[in-house]
């Protein structure tokens, strides 16, 4: 196996396990943990994708310009996974802060006790 | 008087001699009838001018009450329902003087303008404002709607075999042999016809519209005086006038007063006779008879033609 | 022009701008933003203007100095133009309207609906596929923190779910998007459409995409979390969330599914029908009001969804169809959820609050129109397109499943318009200034888009109309007295008449004068109404333009249109009445489902070209007319209510009020009919499966004229009884036609004539009668011929004519049924038409028996004559009646000879005043003669003798000498046909409502049992969506290989 397919399957076990979790456990923090780790795997399955094997991280600060071409990885991924990352942060941070708002409300983190809005 | 090419003045006078025929007639044959239907019971029954006294002692009663324009009206409405029906249909084939006004119209005129005197009465009747008489209406209404339905068929099987709606040229059609009556030609539109003929002619079994032996119920219960006197006058005509369409439709016609005679007292004596031998019928009874009988009989008159 | 790219710009500068407020300067904040969505709102219109008037052309926007695929690259072409304009309209609208709100949470919050405009109109413009994610999550984003904007403590449970789901579909998006990457090298859609895609490894990848963008439209039933958005945000958020937020996401699937390639057209389409469907079923079991909003906004994106589906196969139609039905959503969706801002309580008859406000009903009432897809809005045109567009197809059974769905969702709607009209709400209204004229901008955007569609349709301009805007012109006027509107109203009528009546053939001049004229005689019995009357002439005009423009209508699209305004227009009116909720819906729902038929009908006709003229219809192929035939007879019979689709009409007509019920019965009728004539004028007989269609026909019309005849003897309510008799007199002209001869068509006719005048004359009379005892039930009246002469006079002529017997006019529409039935094959058929016509008689005489004969009631000796303005209608018409009874060459005679020319043949011999036909001779001037001079002897007979009769009072009658007890036992009515119910009491077994209470039953069982779906736990939703994806695959997976 190399490199690629063991990211590749790690980052699919982890968005089976996070989805796993994230649908099994009825407590939000959880469930919000869960998603977290589901993230962290798409993360690893972006990467890689991109990732050309021999290749170096494409920052063109210590690879001249002319030769950048042959010797990086392709950036767009890595791009990806920053931007992904940012959002993810963002989303989990709201998630966790609607977290608090229904603790608040409520004094229950149980998911299945906020179903007034059904049907 | 282009609208009227046909019109004389003569023909007025025609008209009222029929309809003085007619009357008088029906006057008679009427109460020969039920002279007959005493004697068969082993009575001795009425003398055969009683209805010209009953009519004389109306006419003459003093006290006359109204209920209102309507009522007021029945009567009228009655008769010009009688004497119209005779006169929109030729009495006496052939002659000259006895066609009255058929031109006018032709045969579904004389059907439709059946209802105009039954209607009027009823109107007149219902401003009475006696229960009976409303029920009277109920029953006899529901009763024709389907007593009247073999008739129709009847009608238009007989109306698809002359192709023609014209009463004359239904008559014309069966002259020559008895065998040309539609009665031979065409026996099934006949029956059909005659089981509304005995339905409407307002005879047990299917009087129970005026149910005319015990309560005082159907729609006369309020006349009176010359009211009364105007409908036993459509009493007396308006069955002969009826008759005298199923003698022409079904029964070669007449070509002369004393054929016409014989025929609408034969015909008469139909109903007569089975009312006199059956009991009486009520309305859901009648109308499911009719239902049962009539119905199909038409049906296969307008099937065979 | 500016760059586009200044919308993104000014959204994000005003969003970090507002961070650099105090805290405390709210107002400085608001006016920030507002200022901030009025420049993205202004690019986005002039870009709009300038795309689509040809001053510019299409720009790409490039970013970061490089050119695609190695930077994002963003487009502004029409679609974007408009779309970001509805985006940024709705969001610069819904911000004034929760200005309060707003204030309340201060900045932050102004700042996220700032970067929530910004994200939807980014989203609509990018063109990259990452891009596309970014902008999505920074929508879930902003959506969540807007979600909290409301005060429901629910809306923070239903933000959750919505950020549970939102995290599945992410993920799913991101996987898409890594292995597009991945296969093609770019993630620009440009550059992956280039590149064909078959059914290999990069098709799940493009799969994933695909679904998880099609996840953001809530597609049935993997949707429970945005219903829960629905019910509970605030509305000025659902408003965006709905417009604005499904605008953008239904465009970013339309780029995918452009970019994916045609073979997953397929699944768009499959999932939106199943959306639209779906959600409109559901949308039936609910009593909550944004709920509602939520599965129909759901159900309308999915019907977009499908046409995305089919954007392929529509060409250039594509963008005039889907954009057609996504404004009218958008303008529609916001607009009710504005209104609904202004409603206190949630339930869908707390909307009766609106009554307190007229131009709020009025705007409710144009939303809803233009939701449902009705003229002259541009939903309508899309619809009309669409529709045509799957018939030429061939795909019969989408089209079907459409209809049927797009009649679901108009009932749900007009149900609640009639809960809104008739209940009434223990809450007073939310008054908002504010919230009002915002109401007022999206109407008047509708009506400005309506002009845009109707001006590229192709077609006539159906808001150009002068009839449509006579009509309009009384919602202004509304102010003014009834009266004077009411004179205005009759004038538009009689001139509208002068201006069309030149160059129609004698058939269509008959019509109209029925129905134009007819309408202003009708319109005098209104001068009876005092104040203002508000609400009345606007339905009312409406109802008359569609007739009037129906006769005169020469394409299939103008009679469309026509018969939808007449159908709206006497929805309306009949919704008017005090007890017609229930009723008017029927009337809506049945006079929709048959005009969706005449609309698939006309569909299938025109067969792919553009305008169809009525005329074509003859040419019609052989293969596809008897179906064509079936489609527009059912929509037609649907409106002269033939037996088994008549449900709707005795309420209808019934309860409508006095002077309405006469228009709806004696006029309105007769579209149906004349719908008939021009059917059967074109296409002639047609056999379905060797079945001719015009003995289907005949058979029909006989039952209606038979079993009409005995429902209406048996009713105890006067309005009702004459509803059902229309029934059976709908039946005999329906049968006259379906005869396919010469003097059938004129039989139909002579009733049509007939009808309008009896029926109308007998409706007022009625209604006088009900505007004098309060009541219509004919057993609580009695006796009052001497206290309402007229009247009593007016239905007498009114039931000797309808019964046909001489002399007055019904009896020559029995003449001439005579002779027409002579010169056909058909036997069996005029079995059920001679059962008719006694029981015709059983009705009219209870109807003048128990009101005015029998009886007077003690309660009632007051009773004064009907009011002048009723009763002058009655008179003209008992006046026509007369002369037409002594005159009928005056109108027939030129329709004959006109028949003729059709049937080329001459049954009828005009010789001066009398009619000969092969059979027969009918001669009215002789049968009035004879019956009148006979008539007036015997009355003099009877004078002459009992000229001194004594009037005596009303219990002296012979009562088994007792006098009565009391007025209410003595006066036999109640219950008046005992006998006959006896006898044929078994035809009144409810078997067409006992169906159709059963079909809607099911539906609504179904409807309230599949929505238990949505249990409102947000990991069973979660569940639902993973399920669904993989539902949808393997089918995809199945009909891609």
């Amino acid at each position: 196996m190399t490199l690629v397919q063991i990211s590749l399957a790690t980052g699919f076990a982890l968005i089976f396990l996070g989805l796993y979790g994230a649908l099994s456990n009825r407590n939000i923090l959880r469930m919000i943990v869960s998603f977290t780790i589901a993230s962290t795997g798409v993360n690893l399955v972006l990467v890689a994708v991109g990732y050309l094997p021999g290749r170096e991280a494409p920052i063109l600060d210590t690879i001249p310009v002319a030769s950048a071409a042959e010797r990086i990885t392709d950036p767009v991924p890595q791009a990806l996974v920053l931007t992904a990352i940012v959002i993810g942060l963002g989303v989990t941070a709201l998630m966790l802060a609607y977290a608090y708002r229904l603790f608040r409300a409520r004094g229950s983190l149980d998911i299945s006790d906020f179903t007034e809005l059904k049907w | 008087m282009n609208s009227l090419p046909n019109f004389e003045w003569v023909q007025v006078a025609y008209a009222l001699l029929t309809l003085f025929i007619v009357i008088n007639y029906g006057m008679v044959m009427t109460a020969v009838v039920r002279k007959i239907g005493a004697r068969v019971g082993g009575r001795y029954g009425i003398p055969v001018w009683q209805n010209y006294i009953d009519l004389a002692k109306n006419i003459a009663l003093r006290s006359k009450i109204t209920h209102g324009v309507m009522f007021y009206l029945g009567p009228v409405f009655r008769l010009t329902g009688g004497v119209g029906l005779l006169l929109f249909v030729p009495t006496i084939y052939g002659s000259e003087w006895h066609q009255n006004f058929s031109y006018a119209g032709d045969l579904i005129l004389a059907l439709y303008f059946i209802f105009f005197g039954t209607l009027g009465m009823a109107l007149g009747a219902g401003e009475s404002g006696h229960p009976h008489s409303a029920i009277g209406v109920s029953r006899g209404l529901s009763q024709v709607t389907m007593a009247e339905l073999p008739l129709a068929l009847g009608v238009y099987a007989l109306s698809l075999q002359y192709q023609t709606l014209d009463i004359t040229e239904i008559v014309a059609a069966q002259q020559g042999s008895i065998f040309n009556w539609t009665v031979f030609t065409n026996p099934l539109a006949t029956v059909a016809a005659m089981v509304a003929f005995v339905g409407t002619m307002m005879r047990s079994p299917f009087d129970v519209v005026i149910a005319p032996q015990e309560i005082p119920i159907g729609p006369p219960t309020e006349y009176h005086s010359s009211y009364l006197a105007l409908m036993q006058t459509n009493r007396v005509l308006f069955p002969v006038a009826k008759t005298v369409i199923y003698m022409n439709l079904f029964f070669g016609g007449a070509t002369s007063w004393a054929e016409f005679a014989i025929k609408v007292f034969c015909l008469y004596m139909v109903s007569v006779v089975i009312g006199v031998v059956h009991p009486r019928f009520r309305v859901e009874q009648s109308i499911r008879f009719f239902l049962k009988w009539g119905l199909p009989i038409g049906v296969l008159a307008i099937l065979t033609v | 022009m500016v760059n586009p790219l200044l919308i993104l710009a000014a959204g994000l500068g005003a969003a970090f701008l507002l961070g650099l407020l105090r805290e405390t300067s709210e107002r400085a904040a608001f006016h920030t933003t507002v200022g901030a969505l009025a420049v993205m709102a202004f690019v986005a219109l002039s870009w709009t203007v300038a795309l689509a008037s040809g001053q510019t052309d299409p720009v790409e926007m490039l970013t970061a100095g490089a050119k695609p695929p190695f930077a994002i690259n963003l487009r502004t072409g029409i679609a974007e133009a408009a779309l970001t304009s509805v985006v940024t309209l709705t969001g610069l609208l819904s911000a004034f309207f929760m200005r309060r709100d707003l204030l309340r949470l201060g900045r932050r919050a102004m700042a996220v609906l700032l970067v929530l405009i910004m994200a939807l109109s980014g989203l609509i413009m990018t063109r990259d596929l990452f891009n596309m994610f970014v902008f999505l999550e920074l929508i879930v984003i902003a959506t969540a923190g807007l979600v909290l904007l409301s005060k429901d403590t629910r809306a923070l449970a239903a933000g959750f779910k919505y950020l549970v789901v939102s995290q599945v579909i992410s993920i799913l998006l991101l996987i898409g998007i890594i292995f597009t990457y991945h296969a093609n090298g770019s993630l620009n859609i440009d550059d992956i459409s280039e590149v064909p895609m078959g059914a290999n490894g990069a098709s799940l990848a493009m799969f994933l995409v695909l679904i998880a963008l099609i996840l953001e439209l809530k597609p049935f039933p993997a949707n429970g979390w945005a219903l829960d958005i629905y019910e509970s945000a605030h509305p000025g958020f659902s408003a965006i969330f709905s417009a604005a937020s499904g605008s953008a996401a239904l465009f970013a699937v339309y780029k995918v599914l452009a970019m994916a390639g045609p073979d997953w057209a397929l699944l768009a389409a499959g999932i939106g029908i199943v959306t639209f469907v779906g959600a409109n079923l559901l949308a039936l079991a609910q009593t909550h009001d944004r709920r509602l909003l939520g599965y129909s906004s759901v159900g309308q994106i999915g019907l977009i969804l499908l046409v995305i589906g089919f954007a392929d196969r529509l060409g250039d139609s594509f963008l005039y169809i889907a954009g057609g039905l996504l404004v009218s959503h958008a303008i529609a969706k916001a607009g009710l959820f504005w209104l609904s801002g202004m409603v206190k309580a949630r339930d869908l008859s707390d909307w009766a609050a609106l009554r307190e406000n007229p131009v709020l009903v009025v705007l409710f009432a144009v939303f809803i129109a233009m939701l449902t897809g009705l003229p002259p809005f541009p939903a309508f045109y899309a619809k009309w397109s669409f529709v045509h567009v799957l018939a030429t197809d061939g795909a019969y059974s989408l089209m079907a499943v459409f209809l049927i769905a797009a009649l679901i969702e108009a009932t749900v709607l007009f149900r609640w318009f009639g809960m809104a009209l008739k209940r009434s709400s223990g809450h007073s209204l939310h008054i908002s200034l504010t919230g009002e004229a915002i109401a007022l901008i999206a109407a008047a955007l509708a009506i400005a888009v309506s002009w845009v569609w109707g001006n590229l349709s192709g077609q006539e301009n159906l808001i150009t109309l002068v009839p449509l805007l006579f009509a309009l012109l009384f919602l202004p006027l509304d102010i003014l007295p009834a009266r004077i509107k009411n004179v205005l109203a009759i004038a538009g009528l009689v001139f509208w008449f002068a201006v069309t009546k030149n160059g129609l053939d004698p058939l269509r001049y008959v019509f109209l004068i029925i129905m134009v004229l007819g309408g202003a005689i009708l319109l005098l019995a209104s001068f009876h109404a005092t104040g203002r009357r508000m609400g009345f002439y606007t339905p009312a005009l409406l109802m008359f333009a569609g007739m009037g423009l129906l006769v005169t209508s020469e394409t299939s699209f103008q009679f469309f249109a026509a018969w939808e305004f007449l159908t709206v227009g006497s929805y309306f009116l009949i919704l008017r009445g005090q007890d017609s909720e229930p009723h008017a819906l029927s009337y809506i729902t049945f006079s929709l489902g048959g005009a969706f038929a005449l609309l698939a009908g006309f569909a299938i006709a025109a067969n792919g070209a553009p305008t169809f003229p009525i005329e074509n219809l003859s040419e019609v192929p052989s293969r596809i007319a008897p179906y064509v035939f079936v489609l527009l007879a059912a929509g037609f019979l649907t409106k002269t209510a033939v037996m088994g689709l008549h449900i709707w009409l005795p309420g209808a007509h019934a309860e409508a009020e006095t002077d309405v019920s006469p228009m709806v019965s004696g006029i309105l009728l007769k579209a149906g009919l004349f719908g008939l004539f021009v059917l059967l004028m074109e296409m002639g007989r047609q056999e379905l499966f060797g079945v001719d269609l015009t003995i289907v026909l005949v058979w029909l019309g006989a039952l209606s004229a038979f079993i009409g005849a005995v429902l209406s003897a048996f009713q105890e309510d006067a309005k009702r009884l004459l509803a059902y008799s229309s029934i059976s007199q709908m039946g005999y002209a329906v049968f006259g036609l379906a005869l396919m001869n010469h003097l059938g068509w004129l039989l139909a006719l002579m009733f049509a004539i007939n009808h309008f005048v009896y029926k109308s004359m007998l409706f007022l009379a009625v209604g006088g009668v009900k505007e004098r005892t309060h009541t219509k039930l004919m057993y609580k009246m009695g006796g009052l011929i001497t206290l309402m002469p007229f009247t009593f006079v007016s239905v007498l002529v009114g039931i000797i004519a309808m019964s046909g017997v001489p002399p007055l006019s019904g009896f020559g529409g029995r003449w001439i049924f005579y002779n027409a039935i002579m010169s056909t094959d058909l036997r069996l058929p005029m079995i059920l038409i001679f059962m008719a016509g006694p029981v015709g008689f059983l009705y009219l005489f209870r109807l003048i028996h128990t009101i005015f004969l029998g009886q007077l009631k003690d309660e009632l000796r007051l009773t004064k004559e009907a009011p002048f303005w009723i009763l002058l209608p009655q008179m003209l018409f008992v006046g026509f009646l007369l002369s037409f009874a002594i005159l009928p060459g005056m109108i027939l005679r030129r329709v004959d000879s006109y028949i003729g020319t059709l049937f080329g043949d001459t049954p009828l011999v005009w010789t001066g005043k009398i009619v000969d036909s092969q059979y027969g001779t009918w001669n009215p001037v002789a049968i009035w003669g004879v019956i009148a001079t006979v008539f007036v002897v015997v009355f003099i007979l009877l004078i002459w003798m009992n000229h001194n009769a004594q009037k005596v009072k009303q219990f002296n009658i012979v009562f088994s000498a007792e006098r009565p007890f009391k007025p209410q036992t003595t006066h036999f009515a109640w219950n008046f046909f005992a006998p006959y119910r006896k006898a044929m009491g078994f035809l009144e077994t409810p078997v067409a409502t006992s169906f159709w209470s059963g079909v809607s039953n099911m539906l609504h069982g179904t409807a309230d049992f599949t929505r238990k779906l949505y249990t409102g736990n947000g990991q069973t939703y979660a569940v639902q969506l993973l399920f669904f994806v993989i539902a949808v695959y393997l089918i995809a997976m199945g009909g891609l290989s």
